[in-house]
Protein backbone atom coordinates (compact mmCIF):
# COMPACT_ATOMS: atom_id res chain seq x y z
CA UNK A 1 0.00 0.00 0.00
CA UNK A 2 2.95 2.09 0.41
CA UNK A 3 3.39 2.29 -3.39
CA UNK A 4 -0.05 4.13 -3.36
CA UNK A 5 -0.58 6.59 -0.82
CA UNK A 6 1.66 9.48 0.25
CA UNK A 7 2.51 8.50 3.89
CA UNK A 8 5.72 10.17 3.67
CA UNK A 9 6.64 13.38 6.45
CA UNK A 10 5.49 16.76 5.19
CA UNK A 11 8.43 19.44 6.28
CA UNK A 12 7.41 22.87 6.06
CA UNK A 13 10.48 24.62 4.79
CA UNK A 14 11.13 28.73 5.23
CA UNK A 15 14.35 30.50 5.10
CA UNK A 16 14.83 30.71 9.02
CA UNK A 17 14.14 27.18 9.42
CA UNK A 18 16.77 25.19 11.64
CA UNK A 19 18.69 22.66 9.40
CA UNK A 20 17.66 19.19 9.31
CA UNK A 21 19.45 16.02 10.06
CA UNK A 22 17.38 13.13 8.08
CA UNK A 23 17.83 9.72 8.19
CA UNK A 24 14.35 8.89 5.40
CA UNK A 25 12.68 10.94 2.64
CA UNK A 26 10.21 13.50 3.45
CA UNK A 27 7.72 15.54 1.26
CA UNK A 28 8.74 19.51 1.62
CA UNK A 29 5.69 22.32 1.49
CA UNK A 30 7.26 25.48 0.35
CA UNK A 31 6.10 28.90 2.19
CA UNK A 32 5.39 31.32 -0.47
CA UNK A 33 8.80 32.91 0.24
CA UNK A 34 10.24 30.17 -2.56
CA UNK A 35 7.47 30.45 -4.72
CA UNK A 36 5.28 33.36 -7.12
CA UNK A 37 1.73 32.84 -7.14
CA UNK A 38 -0.73 34.27 -9.79
CA UNK A 39 -4.43 33.92 -9.57
CA UNK A 40 -6.44 34.12 -13.20
CA UNK A 41 -9.99 33.94 -14.22
CA UNK A 42 -8.86 32.61 -17.96
CA UNK A 43 -11.58 31.09 -20.63
CA UNK A 44 -10.01 27.96 -20.38
CA UNK A 45 -11.03 24.73 -20.14
CA UNK A 46 -7.88 22.34 -20.74
CA UNK A 47 -5.21 22.10 -17.86
CA UNK A 48 -2.60 21.45 -21.14
CA UNK A 49 -3.87 25.03 -22.33
CA UNK A 50 -3.39 27.03 -18.79
CA UNK A 51 0.09 25.22 -18.59
CA UNK A 52 1.27 26.48 -22.26
CA UNK A 53 0.20 29.82 -21.66
CA UNK A 54 1.99 30.32 -18.05
CA UNK A 55 5.49 31.55 -18.62
CA UNK A 56 3.80 34.54 -20.62
CA UNK A 57 1.54 35.14 -17.52
CA UNK A 58 4.66 35.47 -15.59
CA UNK A 59 6.42 37.51 -18.49
CA UNK A 60 8.81 40.46 -17.04
CA UNK A 61 8.92 39.01 -13.52
CA UNK A 62 11.67 37.20 -13.52
CA UNK A 63 15.12 37.77 -14.74
CA UNK A 64 15.78 34.06 -15.68
CA UNK A 65 12.36 32.88 -16.88
CA UNK A 66 13.73 29.91 -18.25
CA UNK A 67 14.73 28.79 -14.84
CA UNK A 68 11.25 28.87 -13.84
CA UNK A 69 9.10 25.87 -13.74
CA UNK A 70 5.33 25.86 -13.19
CA UNK A 71 2.36 24.12 -11.65
CA UNK A 72 -1.18 25.16 -12.54
CA UNK A 73 -4.06 23.53 -11.25
CA UNK A 74 -7.80 24.78 -10.97
CA UNK A 75 -9.68 26.00 -7.79
CA UNK A 76 -13.16 26.45 -8.28
CA UNK A 77 -13.47 29.60 -11.13
CA UNK A 78 -9.86 30.33 -11.13
CA UNK A 79 -6.77 29.07 -12.51
CA UNK A 80 -3.70 28.96 -9.78
CA UNK A 81 -0.23 29.60 -11.58
CA UNK A 82 2.78 29.11 -9.02
CA UNK A 83 5.94 29.78 -10.69
CA UNK A 84 9.44 28.17 -9.03
CA UNK A 85 12.41 27.70 -9.41
CA UNK A 86 13.78 23.87 -8.55
CA UNK A 87 17.56 24.63 -8.45
CA UNK A 88 17.55 27.61 -5.89
CA UNK A 89 14.97 25.88 -3.98
CA UNK A 90 17.42 22.67 -4.16
CA UNK A 91 19.99 24.98 -3.05
CA UNK A 92 18.51 26.06 0.03
CA UNK A 93 17.36 22.77 0.62
CA UNK A 94 20.94 21.84 0.29
CA UNK A 95 21.51 24.54 3.00
CA UNK A 96 19.52 22.78 5.26
CA UNK A 97 20.73 19.51 5.62
CA UNK A 98 18.17 18.25 3.05
CA UNK A 99 19.66 16.11 0.05
CA UNK A 100 17.66 16.31 -2.94
CA UNK A 101 17.53 12.41 -2.52
CA UNK A 102 15.64 12.75 1.02
CA UNK A 103 13.18 14.97 -0.91
CA UNK A 104 9.95 12.57 -2.27
CA UNK A 105 7.99 15.45 -3.59
CA UNK A 106 7.77 19.26 -2.95
CA UNK A 107 4.13 21.30 -2.40
CA UNK A 108 3.36 24.30 -2.37
CA UNK A 109 2.16 26.22 0.84
CA UNK A 110 -0.87 27.78 -1.57
CA UNK A 111 -1.78 24.01 -2.48
CA UNK A 112 -2.97 23.39 0.81
CA UNK A 113 -4.90 26.78 1.25
CA UNK A 114 -7.84 25.26 2.87
CA UNK A 115 -5.95 23.80 5.53
CA UNK A 116 -4.74 27.18 7.25
CA UNK A 117 -7.89 27.49 9.17
CA UNK A 118 -5.62 29.60 11.43
CA UNK A 119 -2.30 31.04 11.21
CA UNK A 120 0.43 28.39 11.30
CA UNK A 121 4.07 29.86 13.42
CA UNK A 122 6.80 29.56 11.48
CA UNK A 123 9.71 29.99 13.77
CA UNK A 124 9.65 32.89 16.42
CA UNK A 125 8.91 35.92 14.04
CA UNK A 126 6.47 35.07 11.28
CA UNK A 127 3.55 32.57 10.05
CA UNK A 128 1.40 31.50 7.63
CA UNK A 129 -1.94 32.82 7.02
CA UNK A 130 -4.65 32.02 4.33
CA UNK A 131 -6.36 35.47 3.42
CA UNK A 132 -9.09 35.04 0.59
CA UNK A 133 -7.99 31.92 0.39
CA UNK A 134 -4.30 32.65 -0.77
CA UNK A 135 -0.98 31.66 1.74
CA UNK A 136 0.86 34.36 2.70
CA UNK A 137 3.50 35.20 5.07
CA UNK A 138 3.12 37.49 8.08
CA UNK A 139 4.62 39.05 11.02
CA UNK A 140 3.53 37.04 14.14
CA UNK A 141 3.21 40.55 15.98
CA UNK A 142 0.33 41.01 13.22
CA UNK A 143 -1.51 38.34 15.04
CA UNK A 144 -4.38 38.82 17.58
CA UNK A 145 -3.08 37.90 21.17
CA UNK A 146 -6.04 35.46 20.89
CA UNK A 147 -5.79 33.84 17.91
CA UNK A 148 -5.95 30.18 17.64
CA UNK A 149 -2.69 28.28 16.70
CA UNK A 150 -2.89 25.60 13.72
CA UNK A 151 -0.05 22.59 14.21
CA UNK A 152 1.34 21.83 10.95
CA UNK A 153 1.28 18.39 10.35
CA UNK A 154 0.90 15.92 7.61
CA UNK A 155 -2.67 16.46 7.37
CA UNK A 156 -1.88 19.64 5.14
CA UNK A 157 -0.09 16.97 2.30
CA UNK A 158 -2.33 17.74 -0.69
CA UNK A 159 -3.42 15.48 -3.43
CA UNK A 160 -0.73 16.37 -5.97
CA UNK A 161 2.58 17.23 -5.81
CA UNK A 162 5.94 18.52 -7.78
CA UNK A 163 8.25 15.23 -8.22
CA UNK A 164 11.98 16.82 -7.54
CA UNK A 165 13.22 15.63 -10.54
CA UNK A 166 16.16 17.77 -12.12
CA UNK A 167 17.48 18.47 -9.13
CA UNK A 168 19.68 16.15 -8.52
CA UNK A 169 23.29 15.56 -10.23
CA UNK A 170 22.56 12.92 -11.88
CA UNK A 171 18.95 13.45 -12.76
CA UNK A 172 17.60 13.53 -16.38
CA UNK A 173 15.85 16.11 -17.68
CA UNK A 174 12.58 14.80 -20.00
CA UNK A 175 13.57 16.18 -23.06
CA UNK A 176 16.77 14.05 -22.69
CA UNK A 177 15.20 11.46 -21.14
CA UNK A 178 13.00 11.30 -24.21
CA UNK A 179 15.70 11.56 -26.85
CA UNK A 180 18.21 8.90 -25.46
CA UNK A 181 15.40 6.10 -24.66
CA UNK A 182 14.28 6.99 -28.44
CA UNK A 183 17.52 6.28 -29.50
CA UNK A 184 17.39 3.27 -28.16
CA UNK A 185 14.64 1.79 -28.52
CA UNK A 186 15.06 2.56 -32.36
CA UNK A 187 18.04 0.69 -32.42
CA UNK A 188 16.25 -2.02 -30.29
CA UNK A 189 13.62 -2.35 -33.73
CA UNK A 190 16.53 -2.06 -35.52
CA UNK A 191 18.16 -5.41 -33.64
CA UNK A 192 15.14 -7.65 -33.48
CA UNK A 193 14.04 -6.78 -37.32
CA UNK A 194 17.59 -7.73 -38.76
CA UNK A 195 17.31 -10.67 -36.44
CA UNK A 196 13.97 -11.56 -37.59
CA UNK A 197 15.48 -11.27 -41.19
CA UNK A 198 17.92 -14.21 -40.36
CA UNK A 199 15.47 -15.75 -38.78
CA UNK A 200 13.33 -15.69 -42.29
CA UNK A 201 16.05 -15.97 -44.47
CA UNK A 202 17.21 -19.36 -43.27
CA UNK A 203 13.16 -20.33 -43.65
CA UNK A 204 13.17 -19.44 -46.82
CA UNK A 205 16.12 -21.23 -48.14
CA UNK A 206 14.63 -23.82 -46.45
CA UNK A 207 11.38 -23.13 -48.41
CA UNK A 208 13.43 -23.10 -51.25
CA UNK A 209 15.42 -26.88 -51.00
CA UNK A 210 11.94 -28.11 -50.03
CA UNK A 211 10.43 -26.65 -53.74
CA UNK A 212 13.47 -27.86 -55.48
CA UNK A 213 13.01 -31.51 -53.59
CA UNK A 214 9.39 -31.38 -54.88
CA UNK A 215 10.01 -30.80 -58.55
CA UNK A 216 13.06 -33.36 -58.49
CA UNK A 217 11.76 -36.21 -56.05
CA UNK A 218 15.04 -38.36 -57.42
CA UNK A 219 16.92 -35.71 -55.86
CA UNK A 220 15.66 -37.13 -52.04
CA UNK A 221 18.21 -39.77 -52.21
CA UNK A 222 21.46 -39.20 -51.10
CA UNK A 223 22.67 -42.15 -53.21
CA UNK A 224 20.94 -41.11 -56.19
CA UNK A 225 22.25 -37.35 -56.01
CA UNK A 226 26.15 -38.49 -55.67
CA UNK A 227 26.02 -41.06 -58.89
CA UNK A 228 23.91 -38.55 -60.81
CA UNK A 229 26.79 -36.20 -59.71
CA UNK A 230 29.46 -38.35 -60.43
CA UNK A 231 27.93 -39.25 -64.20
CA UNK A 232 26.86 -35.82 -65.01
CA UNK A 233 30.21 -34.01 -63.59
CA UNK A 234 31.94 -36.55 -65.42
CA UNK A 235 30.43 -36.11 -68.89
CA UNK A 236 30.61 -31.90 -68.10
CA UNK A 237 33.96 -31.92 -67.89
CA UNK A 238 34.85 -34.28 -70.57
CA UNK A 239 32.83 -32.52 -73.48
CA UNK A 240 33.79 -29.09 -72.14
CA UNK A 241 37.79 -29.88 -72.65
CA UNK A 242 37.12 -31.63 -75.95
CA UNK A 243 34.85 -28.37 -77.69
CA UNK A 244 38.27 -25.98 -75.60
CA UNK A 245 40.70 -28.04 -77.17
CA UNK A 246 38.71 -27.88 -80.81
CA UNK A 247 38.26 -24.03 -80.20
CA UNK A 248 42.04 -23.46 -79.10
CA UNK A 249 42.74 -25.68 -82.74
CA UNK A 250 40.73 -23.29 -84.29
CA UNK A 251 42.14 -20.38 -82.93
CA UNK A 252 45.52 -21.52 -83.97
CA UNK A 253 44.60 -21.45 -87.86
CA UNK A 254 46.23 -18.13 -89.68
CA UNK A 255 47.61 -17.30 -92.64
CA UNK A 256 49.77 -19.99 -94.05
CA UNK A 257 48.11 -22.78 -91.87
CA UNK A 258 45.89 -25.11 -93.20
CA UNK A 259 44.64 -27.75 -91.15
CA UNK A 260 45.66 -31.62 -92.89
CA UNK A 261 43.81 -33.82 -90.50
CA UNK A 262 42.20 -34.03 -87.68
CA UNK A 263 41.12 -36.59 -85.07
CA UNK A 264 39.21 -36.48 -81.60
CA UNK A 265 37.94 -39.58 -79.50
CA UNK A 266 37.05 -39.57 -76.03
CA UNK A 267 40.82 -40.09 -74.47
CA UNK A 268 43.33 -38.25 -77.24
CA UNK A 269 43.21 -35.85 -80.15
CA UNK A 270 45.71 -35.86 -82.84
CA UNK A 271 45.72 -32.98 -84.93
CA UNK A 272 48.50 -31.79 -88.48
CA UNK A 273 48.75 -28.78 -89.70
CA UNK A 274 49.85 -28.32 -93.03
CA UNK A 275 51.93 -24.40 -93.19
CA UNK A 276 52.90 -22.68 -96.18
CA UNK A 277 56.51 -22.75 -94.78
CA UNK A 278 59.33 -23.51 -92.22
CA UNK A 279 58.97 -20.49 -90.91
CA UNK A 280 55.43 -20.37 -90.02
CA UNK A 281 55.61 -24.35 -88.95
CA UNK A 282 57.81 -22.74 -86.11
CA UNK A 283 55.67 -19.91 -85.56
CA UNK A 284 52.90 -22.11 -84.96
CA UNK A 285 54.65 -24.80 -82.63
CA UNK A 286 55.34 -21.63 -80.69
CA UNK A 287 51.63 -20.71 -80.44
CA UNK A 288 50.46 -24.49 -79.71
CA UNK A 289 53.22 -24.75 -76.51
CA UNK A 290 52.01 -20.88 -75.28
CA UNK A 291 48.41 -22.48 -75.69
CA UNK A 292 49.67 -25.19 -73.50
CA UNK A 293 49.84 -28.24 -76.38
CA UNK A 294 53.76 -29.17 -75.22
CA UNK A 295 53.16 -31.83 -77.87
CA UNK A 296 53.26 -29.87 -80.78
CA UNK A 297 56.67 -29.93 -83.27
CA UNK A 298 57.60 -29.95 -86.81
CA UNK A 299 57.16 -33.05 -88.82
CA UNK A 300 58.58 -32.70 -92.30
CA UNK A 301 59.68 -29.24 -93.06
CA UNK A 302 56.27 -27.77 -92.79
CA UNK A 303 54.19 -30.01 -91.46
CA UNK A 304 52.98 -29.52 -87.57
CA UNK A 305 52.14 -32.18 -85.47
CA UNK A 306 49.86 -32.01 -81.99
CA UNK A 307 48.96 -35.65 -80.05
CA UNK A 308 47.87 -35.26 -76.47
CA UNK A 309 45.36 -36.92 -74.09
CA UNK A 310 42.35 -34.95 -72.93
CA UNK B 1 15.02 4.54 -1.95
CA UNK B 2 12.72 6.93 -3.76
CA UNK B 3 12.32 5.38 -6.95
CA UNK B 4 10.03 7.92 -8.52
CA UNK B 5 13.04 10.70 -8.58
CA UNK B 6 14.85 8.41 -11.18
CA UNK B 7 11.82 7.93 -13.19
CA UNK B 8 13.71 9.24 -15.91
CA UNK B 9 16.49 7.47 -15.66
CA UNK B 10 14.92 3.96 -15.52
CA UNK B 11 12.88 4.67 -18.28
CA UNK B 12 16.39 4.93 -19.75
CA UNK B 13 17.85 2.31 -18.31
CA UNK B 14 14.91 0.03 -19.52
CA UNK B 15 14.86 1.35 -22.90
CA UNK B 16 19.10 0.74 -23.22
CA UNK B 17 18.19 -2.85 -21.28
CA UNK B 18 15.60 -3.30 -24.32
CA UNK B 19 18.20 -2.33 -26.66
CA UNK B 20 20.95 -4.41 -25.39
CA UNK B 21 18.60 -7.70 -25.53
CA UNK B 22 17.98 -7.20 -29.00
CA UNK B 23 21.41 -7.04 -29.59
CA UNK B 24 21.92 -10.57 -27.97
CA UNK B 25 18.54 -11.71 -30.16
CA UNK B 26 20.38 -10.62 -32.79
CA UNK B 27 23.52 -12.54 -32.16
CA UNK B 28 22.07 -15.62 -31.05
CA UNK B 29 19.93 -15.68 -34.11
CA UNK B 30 22.96 -14.74 -36.45
CA UNK B 31 25.05 -17.25 -34.59
CA UNK B 32 22.56 -20.32 -34.73
CA UNK B 33 21.33 -19.80 -38.28
CA UNK B 34 24.26 -19.08 -39.56
CA UNK B 35 25.86 -22.28 -39.98
CA UNK B 36 22.64 -24.00 -40.57
CA UNK B 37 21.86 -21.62 -43.27
CA UNK B 38 25.48 -22.00 -45.10
CA UNK B 39 25.06 -25.46 -45.30
CA UNK B 40 21.52 -24.88 -46.65
CA UNK B 41 22.43 -22.75 -49.04
CA UNK B 42 25.67 -24.81 -50.24
CA UNK B 43 22.80 -27.75 -50.51
CA UNK B 44 20.73 -25.92 -52.49
CA UNK B 45 23.60 -24.56 -54.50
CA UNK B 46 24.48 -28.10 -55.57
CA UNK B 47 21.25 -29.06 -56.26
CA UNK B 48 20.86 -26.20 -58.73
CA UNK B 49 23.83 -27.31 -59.88
CA UNK B 50 22.97 -31.21 -60.23
CA UNK B 51 19.47 -30.12 -61.85
CA UNK B 52 21.74 -27.44 -64.85
CA UNK B 53 23.93 -30.97 -65.49
CA UNK B 54 21.24 -32.99 -65.42
CA UNK B 55 19.01 -30.64 -68.13
CA UNK B 56 22.29 -30.27 -69.85
CA UNK B 57 23.64 -33.16 -70.33
CA UNK B 58 19.75 -35.50 -70.72
CA UNK B 59 17.86 -32.99 -72.78
CA UNK B 60 15.29 -34.96 -73.94
CA UNK B 61 14.70 -32.44 -76.69
CA UNK B 62 18.48 -32.72 -78.36
CA UNK B 63 17.46 -36.06 -80.07
CA UNK B 64 15.41 -33.32 -82.45
CA UNK B 65 18.23 -30.63 -82.26
CA UNK B 66 20.80 -33.20 -83.66
CA UNK B 67 18.81 -33.67 -86.67
CA UNK B 68 19.93 -29.95 -87.77
CA UNK B 69 23.33 -31.85 -88.41
CA UNK B 70 21.92 -33.58 -91.21
CA UNK B 71 20.17 -30.43 -92.86
CA UNK B 72 23.05 -28.30 -92.60
CA UNK B 73 24.85 -29.05 -95.83
CA UNK B 74 23.65 -30.41 -99.03
CA UNK B 75 22.75 -33.49 -98.60
CA UNK B 76 24.11 -35.51 -101.12
CA UNK B 77 27.50 -34.62 -99.35
CA UNK B 78 25.77 -36.55 -96.17
CA UNK B 79 25.48 -39.94 -94.80
CA UNK B 80 23.91 -40.24 -91.57
CA UNK B 81 22.74 -42.86 -89.31
CA UNK B 82 21.16 -42.29 -86.08
CA UNK B 83 20.01 -45.27 -83.40
CA UNK B 84 18.19 -44.65 -80.75
CA UNK B 85 20.45 -41.92 -78.62
CA UNK B 86 23.88 -42.72 -80.85
CA UNK B 87 24.35 -41.15 -84.53
CA UNK B 88 26.74 -41.82 -87.09
CA UNK B 89 27.47 -39.03 -89.29
CA UNK B 90 30.29 -39.25 -92.73
CA UNK B 91 29.65 -35.71 -94.55
CA UNK B 92 32.28 -35.46 -98.28
CA UNK B 93 33.64 -32.56 -100.15
CA UNK B 94 32.61 -29.97 -97.58
CA UNK B 95 34.25 -26.54 -98.61
CA UNK B 96 35.89 -24.52 -95.83
CA UNK B 97 32.36 -22.40 -94.88
CA UNK B 98 30.52 -25.65 -94.25
CA UNK B 99 33.47 -27.16 -92.62
CA UNK B 100 33.34 -24.23 -90.07
CA UNK B 101 29.30 -23.89 -90.11
CA UNK B 102 29.09 -28.05 -89.26
CA UNK B 103 31.96 -27.74 -86.44
CA UNK B 104 30.65 -24.95 -84.51
CA UNK B 105 26.76 -26.58 -84.48
CA UNK B 106 28.39 -29.99 -83.43
CA UNK B 107 30.15 -28.22 -80.80
CA UNK B 108 27.15 -26.03 -79.41
CA UNK B 109 25.39 -29.37 -79.26
CA UNK B 110 24.55 -30.77 -75.36
CA UNK B 111 26.20 -34.32 -77.29
CA UNK B 112 28.89 -36.53 -75.86
CA UNK B 113 31.29 -36.32 -78.76
CA UNK B 114 32.65 -39.98 -79.45
CA UNK B 115 34.77 -39.37 -82.61
CA UNK B 116 35.25 -36.42 -84.69
CA UNK B 117 37.51 -36.80 -87.76
CA UNK B 118 38.36 -34.24 -90.17
CA UNK B 119 41.01 -35.03 -93.55
CA UNK B 120 41.71 -32.73 -96.27
CA UNK B 121 41.68 -33.64 -99.62
CA UNK B 122 42.97 -31.04 -102.22
CA UNK B 123 40.70 -27.72 -100.95
CA UNK B 124 37.50 -30.35 -99.68
CA UNK B 125 37.44 -31.61 -96.25
CA UNK B 126 35.53 -34.72 -95.23
CA UNK B 127 34.37 -35.48 -91.93
CA UNK B 128 33.16 -38.25 -89.58
CA UNK B 129 30.99 -37.43 -86.78
CA UNK B 130 29.96 -39.96 -84.42
CA UNK B 131 28.28 -39.04 -80.64
CA UNK B 132 25.55 -40.13 -77.94
CA UNK B 133 23.43 -38.56 -75.48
Amino acid sequence: MSFLVNNKVLLLAYSGMKEQSLSHSVNIMLTPQFYTLKKEKLPLKYLYQAKKIAPSLFEGLFENSEKYDYLVYKEEEEWIFIAYDLEAISNFLLSKGIKPEQVAKIFFAQQASSSFTAPVLLGERDALVSLDNTVVMIPQIALKEDNDIVTFNDSFTPKRGVTPQGIHGLTLSRRQTIGLAGFFTLFALMFFVEGWRYTHDSQSTQEEMQMLLEENPSLQSQYTRESIAAKYKMIDKNERRKREVVKTLAGMIFKGVKIGSFKLNEKAFKVEFICSDAKVAKRLVQLAKKSEFNSAKVVTGNVVHIEEKL
Amino acid sequence: MNWKLYKNELIVVASLLLMLSAILYKNNQISSRAQEMLSTKKTVREFRELITLQKTWADKKISKKINKLEKIVPSSKVKWSKKGKKLTASYKDLDPKELNKLIKNILSMAAQIQELKINRNDSSYDVEFKCKW
